[in-house]
C-alpha cells in the first residue's frame, strides 16, 4: 500500500524586512511563489546518529503539498497557521495559531551569488552567513526562483542538514484546494509570558495559551526558529534519550530536520522544538528554566497514574 | 521481684510504662520460669491471630445478637479506613502536583509547525516532517 502524507501550506505573503537582510527575504519570498512538484531528501546528522526522509513537495497558487512515500494512512495537513496530523481519518493531533507574522531583526546577509546548474537547470548558488560564519547554503532556481537544495551548518562548518531536490518539474503541480482539516485546538497569540523576549540572539515573536494552560513561544533569527513551550501535565516523548548540557539534563529526540528537548519543572514540563544547528541548543537552553526535580509527591502521582 | 505473671501479658499488651518494662526485663534475664511463661503466652497468641475469623451465627447467644458487630461489617471497615488513607495521599498530591494527562510529541510538532508556516522563512527549507519512525510504530 502506498504510504503518503500529505502536508497542506496556504503560503502567506508579509511584508519585506529592512534593506539589510532584504535580499534574503525576497529569495524566500519568490521561492514561496514559485510553481512546481518535486522529490526532496532529507538528511540530517546529528549528535544522535543520521536522521532522514523524503517527501513529495508541490506547490501552486500559493499552497504547499508535501507527502512521504513512507506512512500508511497519514496525514499532515498545514496552512496560514493551522496544522494537523490526521491518521486512518480521525484527527490526531491538531493546532491552529493566530500569529502576527512579525519578521525579526535580520541576523544573517547572503553574498551576491554565483551560477551554477542544478538538475540540469540554471541556478545560483548563495552562501547565508551571521557574525562571520556561514550557516547556509542556498541554491534557488533562476527560472521560477524555487529553492532546489539548502545545506545548513554548524558552527564549525560541519553540515547539519541538506535539503536536495531529486527530481523537479516545474510544470506539474500539485492541484490545490485539496486535504484541508480543520484543526481541533486553537491558541490565542498576545498573552502575557516570563519567557525572555530574547534568547541566545533569536527574538519572541509572540506567545500563544490555549485553555488548559498549555503555553508555547515562537523564536526566530529570520531564518531558523524555534518554540518554547510550558506545559502544566506530564510530556513523554517515548523516542527521547538522555543527555547533559551545561550540567543539565534533558530528553532529547532528533526527527529530519527537527530537535525536540524536553524536562520537568516542579510546575510541570518544558520543551523546545526547532530546527536549529546543534551549536545553538546550549546557548538557547542556558536561557530557559534548568530542570528540576519534580518532588516524592509528584513521583507518587506519576507511580499511581502513569 | 515476684514472679510477674499478669505483667507479662499487660508487657505483650503495651500497657506498662517504661520502668515497668525495664524491670520486667530485668527479671526475665533472671527468671527462667518467667521467660519461658513470655515464649509461651507470645505462641498461644500467635496460634490466636492465625485462627481464621469466623462470623458468630445469629441466634447462637440470643442476649448478645443486638451488640455483635457482623464480621464482614468490620472487614469493610478496615478496607473503608485504607480507602480513606489512599484518597487522602491522592488529595494531597493532587494540590501539590499538576494535573494529570500527558503531552505527546506529536502535539508539540503540532503546534510548532501551524506557527512556524507564518514564518517567512516556511517552505522547502522549513518543512516540519512528522517523526515517520514514531507513526510507524
Amino acid at each position: 500500500m502506498r504510504r503518503i502524507v500529505v502536508f497542506v501550506v496556504a503560503l502567506v505573503l508579509l511584508p519585506a524586512s529592512t534593506a539589510a537582510g532584504a535580499e534574503l527575504d525576497e529569495l524566500l519570498d519568490e521561492s514561496r511563489d514559485a510553481s512546481y512538484r518535486a522529490e526532496q531528501v532529507i538528511t540530517c546528522s546529528t549528535p544522535d546518529g543520521v536522521r532522514d526522509a523524503v517527501i513529495e513537495l508541490s506547490q501552486s497558487g500559493g499552497e504547499l503539498h508535501v507527502g512521504a512515500p513512507a506512512a500508511p494512512d497519514v496525514e499532515v495537513a498545514a496552512g496560514a497557521g493551522g496544522w494537523a496530523l490526521v491518521r486512518e481519518g480521525s484527527v490526531v493531533s491538531s493546532a491552529n495559531v493566530q500569529g502576527a507574522g512579525d519578521v525579526p531583526q535580520p541576523r544573517y546577509s547572503v553574498d551576491d551569488g554565483v551560477d551554477t546548474d542544478y538538475l540540469g537547470r540554471e541556478a545560483t548558488r548563495y552562501e547565508m552567513a551571521g557574525d562571520g560564519v556561514v550557516r547556509a547554503e542556498l541554491v534557488f532556481d533562476v527560472e521560477i526562483g524555487a529553492l532546489l537544495h539548502l545545506v545548513t551548518f554548524n558552527g564549525d562548518g560541519s553540515i547539519y542538514c541538506e535539503r536536495r531536490f531529486l527530481t523537479f518539474d516545474p510544470e506539474a503541480p500539485h492541484a490545490s484546494g485539496e486535504d484541508s482539516v480543520t484543526p481541533a485546538q486553537s491558541a490565542e497569540g498576545g498573552v502575557e509570558s516570563d519567557l525572555p523576549e530574547t534568547l541566545a540572539g533569536f527574538e519572541r515573536l509572540d506567545v500563544y495559551e490555549d485553555d488548559e494552560g498549555f503555553v508555547f513561544a515562537y523564536y526566530s533569527d529570520a531564518f531558523f526558529s524555534f518554540a518554547v513551550f510550558q506545559i502544566p501535565s506530564v510530556l513523554t516523548i517515548e523516542t527521547g534519550s538522555p543527555v547533559t548540557l551545561a550540567d543539565r539534563v534533558y530528553t532529547r529526540s532528533f526527527s529530519p530536520g527537527q530537535v525536540t528537548y524536553a524536562w520537568e519543572t516542579r510546575t510541570g514540563a518544558m520543551a523546545v522544538v526547532g530546527d536549529l544547528p546543534p551549536d545553538m541548543h546550549e546557548e538557547v537552553l542556558a536561557g530557559l528554566p534548568a530542570p528540576e526535580d519534580p518532588g516524592l509527591l509528584r513521583r507518587l502521582w506519576r507511580s499511581l497514574f502513569g | 521481684m515476684n514472679h510477674p505473671g499478669e505483667l507479662i501479658s499487660a508487657y505483650l499488651d503495651g500497657e506498662l510504662s517504661r520502668p515497668e518494662i525495664a524491670q520486667l526485663l530485668a527479671h526475665l534475664d533472671g527468671c527462667g520460669r518467667c521467660a519461658a511463661e513470655l515464649q509461651e503466652v507470645q505462641t498461644v497468641r500467635s496460634a490466636v491471630r492465625s485462627l481464621p475469623l469466623l462470623e458468630m451465627p445469629a441466634g447462637l447467644i440470643p442476649e448478645a445478637d443486638a451488640d455483635v458487630v457482623p464480621l464482614h461489617r468490620n472487614k469493610g471497615f478496615l478496607v473503608g479506613a485504607a480507602a480513606a488513607v489512599v484518597a487522602l495521599v491522592i488529595a494531597i498530591a493532587a494540590l501539590v502536583t499538576p494535573a494529570a494527562g500527558t503531552v505527546s510529541l506529536e502535539e508539540l510538532n503540532s503546534r510548532y509547525g501551524a506557527r512556524a508556516s507564518l514564518d517567512p522563512a516556511f517552505g522547502p527549507a522549513k518543512v516540519v516532517v512528522p517523526d515517520l519512525a514514531e507513526l510507524l510504530e
